[in-house]
């Protein structure tokens, strides 16, 4: 593929290069068909990584003005800090609006690999509990898939990304294919072992997309601990250097970056989309690519912005959208609860030269569980992520020469916060602001979302039970939180263009294709039908993987 | 060679290996690499540690009474021992360039902090914070460093008593941020500058005994 990569027609276009959009990418090229993939930022070099970089040698030590000039938004998130910030969006440039009293916080990255360079990491599968939720509590809809048919693809995923973790055999969180757990912590082995003694509950070390052993030309971590600022050894998952490397080595896959997608493009003479149109990021031109199918995995408000702004005739509100469920069911997990204090009879000397974990524990959904009474007060349930170790003691008392001793003798201290599943609401949507367009002057998004009752009776009794386990493992000085903080904080959205059975309900096929447009599919979050509690990237290239396969049969079936 | 020595040159040896062909593979994909104004400072290797060591330093935001007196203060909270204190760390110029560049709002409330203990201690001791003795600045933060309760008598009587807690919590805490980031903080906690050191062990403990 030699000529000018907008003369040609591809068989398969993918929109967006992170978590999901590098598997497509690498599923088709793979398979021979020819893909165009599209990444709105530019690409990432590892010269850019600054994960050794002491914070002495940052300007403002991570108290960069410029932050607070250009990302008001994205500085919400812990990992966009003065080492990388660059990385994120620019909110002066890619705005969005939210209705008065309903902030929502959106965290993004436009450069090769998106959000995966800087993605927590934790891998958890979902199961039956999730997928047939609703049949089981009676709210929503299940799944139009099963845990048994996504099962093989979590497989593949696991087995190819490199996920540590151990098996424990727990009804809401399925084992996987893992490569070798990090070690825990005394604090966090005695709260295992007291948590299990006193109510059954299972804490685990967290299952990670970090490597424990060398793996598929990968180096093993070497716990420095940042890995939101770039890894040398490439030990945790982002898929510039993993899944796009193999799409772009494979002969079969055109890499074009700063392209701003702003529509899918409909033929005139039948009902197929022909490509999509984008905006050169830097020269502000308009361009068109063609190709004999569309997969968006922009993340999942960006995917369904693109189908709203591709409105046509037939389509008046939004492109696949005869259904009217496109924009709905946004969703993202409820944070703002858990507990923390610390563990006194453990030694609290901290050691600034041992090495760094960058994975914490996990204690999985224990309510609403098939072995569990029904709560009274919400349906669904939450998980932990914690962790429990000894460190330099920052908050001592007084000053002088006992403050400065304090610091040193250190405190062992222990954590849980909550993550409680979203409910899927038609009342939280989004919608194209008429009034509003980003820098490339492309209509821009309103989100509409808040959280409800049953997320915040979530939240109040996560925040209970967390200090009943910290107090069941000996902590002290307990502090307890139950808030419900501002949607988007969990940066786990999900829905807006939901899979299912019905096409009078619901976006996408089972196999999260268009059931609109046979050759449209969105394969990245968009196509949640619930949001479990678990961190869903995972479970999002698992769906993608299976929608590819059953993408590359129809179109070798020339069905598509 | 010392075993985390060792360790560390395998680490390296080992990611120059693994970084050639992904680096060859993401600079043909690189249809675009970075420009410049797109990358941080730290991602294209600015290093601003000695930025402000210079001997011509003037201050940027605070004046010259604000500063010598943040200077005596970082010095009585973080205090040279048998490893250097705040005064050392140079914190005053980093807090300096910090506030220069926060919101007015902010800039005021750290200067109403620094302006409390100059208040009291003229209301106290009938003199400037930077003026008093040793003897006195430790009594005057004394009284402010620890949270009271009504029960605590402290020989002053204050309407509000834990303000001046506030206060001095506010100034403590830009003080402890600015000592513990600093290179002299880094290696007062022990650091010894490798950023490696081994896989992470854990706990290796029998089951129940975490002695």
């Amino acid at each position: 593929m030699t000529q000018d990569p907008l003369l040609q027609t591809y068989d398969v276009i993918v929109v967006g290069s992170g978590a999901t959009g590098g598997w497509a990418a690498k599923q088709c090229a793979e398979a021979g068909l020819k893909v165009a993939l599209l990444e709105a930022g530019r690409a990432v070099s590892p010269k850019e990584f600054t994960e050794h970089m002491p914070a002495y040698k940052l300007k403002y030590r991570d108290h960069s003005p410029e932050i607070v000039r250009t990302r008001p938004v994205q500085k919400q998130c812990y990992a966009c800090m003065e080492y990388n910030y660059e990385w994120f969006v620019n909110d002066l440039e890619n705005p969005y609006s939210t209705p008065p009293g309903k902030p929502f916080t959106w965290q993004r990255l436009r450069i090769l690999g998106g959000r995966s360079l800087v993605w927590g990491r934790q891998s958890y599968r979902m199961s039956d509990n999730d997928f047939k939720a609703a049949s089981r509590d009676g709210y929503g809809d299940d799944w139009p898939i099963s845990y048994a048919e996504l099962s093989p693809y979590y497989d593949i995923v696991e087995k190819y990304v490199g996920i540590s973790g151990a098996a424990e055999r727990n009804e809401m969180l399925p084992d996987g294919q893992f490569l070798p757990p990090m070690k825990m912590s005394c604090g966090e082995i005695q709260l295992r072992e007291r948590v299990k003694a006193k109510f059954g509950h299972t804490v685990t070390i967290g299952r990670t997309a970090i490597l424990t052993q060398n793996h598929n030309g990968r180096l093993q971590c070497h716990y420095c601990g940042p890995c939101e600022r770039g890894c040398s050894t490439f030990s945790y998952f982002s898929s510039p250097f993993t899944t796009v490397k193999d799409a772009i080595a494979s002969g079969n896959c055109t890499l074009i970056t700063n392209a701003v997608v702003s529509h899918v493009d409909m033929s005139t003479e039948s009902n197929k989309a022909r490509g999509v149109t984008y905006v050169d990021r830097l020269t502000r031109q308009v361009k068109e690519v063609r190709g004999k199918s569309v997969i968006l995995c922009a993340q999942a408000l960006e995917s369904t912005r693109i189908l709203l702004n591709s409105s046509t005739r037939e389509y008046p509100n939004g492109l696949a959208n005869s259904s009217g469920a496109l924009g709905h069911y946004l969703m993202d997990h409820v944070v703002g609860a858990g507990a923390s204090g610390r563990l006194p009879n453990l030694n609290p000397l901290p050691n600034a030269n041992e090495p760094a974990r960058p994975n914490g524990i996990y204690i999985p959904r224990f309510r609403n569980t098939p072995s569990s009474k029904k709560h009274s007060q919400f349906i669904r349930g939450y998980g932990y992520q914690g962790g429990a170790e000894a460190g330099f003691n920052f908050n001592a008392e007084g000053y002088g020469t006992t403050l400065k001793r304090a610091v040193k003798e250190g405190e062992y201290s222990i954590s849980l916060g909550a993550f409680g599943e979203s409910l899927a609401r038609w009342d939280n949507y989004i919608e194209i602001d008429k009034d509003l367009k980003d820098a490339w002057g492309i209509p821009a998004l309103h989100i509409n979302m808040s959280h409800g009752d049953n997320e915040a009776a979530l939240m109040q009794d996560a925040g209970a039970s967390a200090a009943e386990m910290l107090e069941a493992a000996g902590a002290k000085d307990i502090h307890v939180q139950a808030n419900v903080e501002m949607p988007g904080m969990a940066i786990h959205e999900l829905g807006t263009a939901r899979m299912g059975n019905d096409p009078k309900k619901s976006v996408l096929n089972p196999f999260n294709q268009s059931h609109d447009v046979k050759n449209l599919f969105v394969m990245d979050g968009a196509s949640f039908v619930s949001s479990a509690c678990q961190n869903p990237t995972l479970s999002m290239m698992a769906i993608t993987v299976r929608a590819c396969d059953h993408m590359i049969e129809r179109f070798r079936k020339n069905e598509i | 060679m010392k075993r985390r020595e060792m360790l560390r040159a395998s680490v390296l040896a080992g990611a120059a290996a693994a970084l050639r062909p992904a680096l060859a593979s993401a600079q043909s994909a690189a249809q675009s690499a970075a420009q410049p104004s797109e990358l941080t400072p730290a991602q294209s290797g600015v290093d601003a540690s000695k930025e402000f060591e210079g001997p011509g330093w003037k201050p940027l935001f605070l004046d010259e009474h604000q500063n010598e007196t943040l200077i005596i203060l970082s010095d009585l909270i973080i205090p040279a021992t048998d490893t250097p204190g705040a005064k050392e760390a140079l914190v005053n110029r980093y807090i300096d360039l910090v506030l220069a560049a926060e919101t007015r709002e902010t800039q005021q409330a750290f200067l109403n902090s620094l302006g409390y203990l100059d208040s009291e201690s003229i209301r106290r001791f009938k003199a400037a914070f930077l003026y008093l003795s040793r003897d006195d600045q430790d009594l005057l933060l004394h009284a402010l460093a620890y949270p009271r309760n009504a029960s605590n008598w402290t020989g002053e009587a204050d309407a509000n008593p834990d303000k001046g807690h506030a206060h001095f919590e506010a100034l403590k805490g830009r003080i402890m941020m600015a000592y513990y980031s600093s290179q002299i903080g880094e290696k007062e906690l022990g650091w010894d500058g490798a950023f490696a050191h081994g896989p992470y062990q854990g706990c290796e403990h029998p089951e129940g005994d975490h002695k």
